[in-house]
């Protein structure tokens, strides 16, 4: 690379590089995190065990606090999601320490027993994966952070880089060279989405902030996390344990008196200090209508039930914080908003894989000039995670469905299925002669898709599920879409001699 | 926010980006195989423009000014990428959507005034 010059040419050098180098895991970002817009629907559809039936959020919360009292009397939490439309089984979490293990188990709100239920982490692995890339938590999500960072460079440099962006708007050129309708389609899905990109992406980092500048926080509290959620209005304050045992009323009773007090049911109530004299019991709501990402809480004594305190108004700077996780996590937008995200998520997924793309094509050696080594790395590495991520998805919610319900460690198969699959796709995709790579790469998790429906309707087959069936299934059009439109180019681009004996290319 | 709220919004988004593609000479001349008049450009950048408020309008009527702008953007956006595909793909239909994506945004508007 020569030496840059004018402003807008070392621009456009720092947006190449970049983008190149985080490419890869921003595209698996862009892909999880869109996919965890559904995150609730996909957990459904991988727990078919699970009705609807809407359950008594007291008797529930009481039989939960029995569960939990018979399972861990001495935990330094509970914390207990009650059942809601949204996920009808009641979901406790228990743990000794706040560094963890926190253990967790789905019970039957009737029974207030496990659920008989199949194994699964559901929406949650792919809602988990966008920001720690199954990693241990701070690693991943320091990688994320680092990715994310990067592309705030990317797309600022990209921005100043793009000359026409008012000329090229509307722009793509599919009837030119190769080179130039990929750049036209990296143009129009970043431009067109840019509102999107900019916004999620410095939302994103400021989800993560508490993490990425903890300074403030650690001079003025000393490292009290606690006491500075609850001065930023955004915990109530906690008490320290009395060190011996008290009584406790029955959790349902609490949850009745936060009903009581709101006229609402609590989405999730959860217990410090259990069997603790100073036990106390905190009840969250489910967040007003607003774009803010702030859930109500009211807390009580746990012998008493009396209130100990509520979280009230919050602060300028809370509230700005909590409406960027908001616009994040569009837990505001209802269905056909939310689908408009999940269209800018896939957009932004779309600008990251066009853009991996045009940077091999535009090097692409003219004839058939032998490829350098970096650029064959890239390609592999593009095919693999372009083409095999999608293959890893597919196989996660076919092995959902297609693994045996009582196996030992369910959910971890299941998500041994997403990598094998993809890690195998990807070296497949390497090995395929190389002007059909990209048309066979996509055209097998398209299948895998496609074979999505067919596979519930065999093995679960209930009507509740044919909106995410048909979801899938277009999914796998779209993929099979995409491999023809590539198989058109490499038909287009070998003559049918060379792609019979296709020895010089592969 | 209700769903004709939205389509409203996205329709009118529709038919001022489709106007404002217009106006450039490129994809003038991609629709309507001619060179774009200065006059022409005029009438259908304000009719773009238009378009774009009025879709504006609509999201923060309907959905507050919190909500609002959020959904506007997000109807920008779904409207420019149909605009797009129409220019590279039917361009010879993009006048026809546009024009009749007015009536149909003048039908929605009874709808999302119900609510």
């Amino acid at each position: 690379m020569s030496r840059p010059r004018s402003f807008r040419q070392s621009m456009a050098w720092l947006h190449t590089w970049s983008g190149l180098v985080v490419g890869w895991v921003l595209f698996a970002i862009f892909v999880t995190g869109t996919a965890s817009y559904y995150r609730t629907e996909v957990s459904h559809w991988m727990r078919p065990e699970l009705t609807d039936a809407q359950a008594d959020p007291v008797a529930a919360a009481t039989r939960a606090g029995a569960f939990l009292q018979r399972t861990m009397p001495d935990a330094a939490g509970w914390s207990v999601m009650l059942p809601s439309a949204g996920s009808p089984a009641v979901t406790v979490y228990w743990w000794r320490s706040f560094a963890g293990p926190f253990h967790h188990a789905l019970l039957d709100p009737v029974t207030g027993e496990r659920a008989a239920v199949r194994d699964t982490q559901g929406g949650d692995f792919l809602y988990r994966f966008h920001y720690e890339l199954n990693l241990p938590p701070m690693w991943g999500r320091w990688i994320v952070s680092a990715c994310a960072m990067i592309l705030l460079i990317a797309l600022i440099s990209g921005i100043v880089t793009h000359r026409r962006i008012f000329v090229d708007f509307f722009t793509f050129r599919r009837d030119r060279s190769a080179q130039r309708g990929w750049l036209d389609a990296h143009n129009v899905m970043g431009v067109l989405a840019l509102p999107f990109h900019l916004m999620i992406v410095y939302t994103g980092l400021v989800t993560l902030s508490a993490m990425l500048m903890p300074w403030a926080v650690k001079a003025a509290y000393h490292g009290d996390l606690l006491r500075y959620y609850a001065d930023a209005g955004i915990m109530v304050a906690g008490r320290p344990p009395a060190g011996h045992p008290g009584p406790a009323m029955p959790l349902g009773e609490i949850v009745a008196r936060a009903m009581a007090a709101t006229g609402e049911t609590p989405e999730l109530v959860m217990v410090s200090n259990p069997g603790d004299a100073a036990a106390s019991v905190t009840a969250y709501f489910e967040e007003p209508p607003g774009l803010a990402h702030l859930h109500p809480q009211i807390a009580y004594d746990a012998a008493t039930g009396a209130e100990l305190g509520r979280v009230g108004e919050a602060g300028a700077a809370t509230r700005t914080g909590a409406v960027m996780v908001g616009l994040h996590e569009a837990h505001f937008a209802a269905a056909p908003l939310r689908f408009l995200f999940f269209l800018c998520g896939l957009m932004g997924a779309a600008t990251v894989a066009t853009g991996l793309v045009l940077w091999s094509v535009a090097r692409a050696p003219k004839n058939a000039a032998p490829e350098g080594l970096g650029l064959h790395l890239v390609r592999i590495l593009n095919l693999g995670t372009i083409a095999g991520l999608p293959a890893g998805l597919a196989a996660y919610f076919l092995a959902n469905r297609l693994l045996p319900v009582p196996l030992d460690a369910r959910a971890e198969w299941e998500i041994g299925a997403f990598f094998a699959v993809w890690v195998l796709a990807a070296l497949a995709s390497a090995l395929y002669p190389r002007p059909l790579a990209w048309p066979m790469a996509l055209a097998v998790p398209g299948l895998a898709f496609l074979a999505i429906p067919g596979v519930d309707a065999l093995t679960v087959g209930e009507v509740r599920f044919v909106g995410f069936d048909l979801a899938m299934a277009a999914v796998g059009l779209l993929l099979l879409g995409a491999a023809r439109l590539a198989g058109r180019r490499a038909l287009a681009r070998y003559p049918v001699r060379t792609r019979l004996h296709g020895t010089a290319e592969a | 926010m209700t769903v004709p709220a939205l389509i409203l919004s996205l329709l009118l988004a529709f038919s001022g980006f489709s106007a404002l593609a217009l106006s450039l000479d490129r994809h003038h001349r991609a629709v309507f195989r001619s060179p774009v008049s200065q006059a022409r450009i005029g009438s259908l950048r304000a009719a773009g423009w238009s378009g774009l408020g009025l879709s504006f309008a609509a999201a923060v009527t309907f959905a507050g000014w919190s909500f609002g702008p959020v959904q506007w953007i997000g109807a920008l956006t779904g409207a420019a990428l149909a605009v797009v595909a129409l220019i590279a793909y039917r361009p010879t239909s993009l006048r026809a959507a546009a024009l009749a994506a007015l009536p149909l945004a003048a039908l929605t508007l009874p709808l999302a005034l119900m609510r």
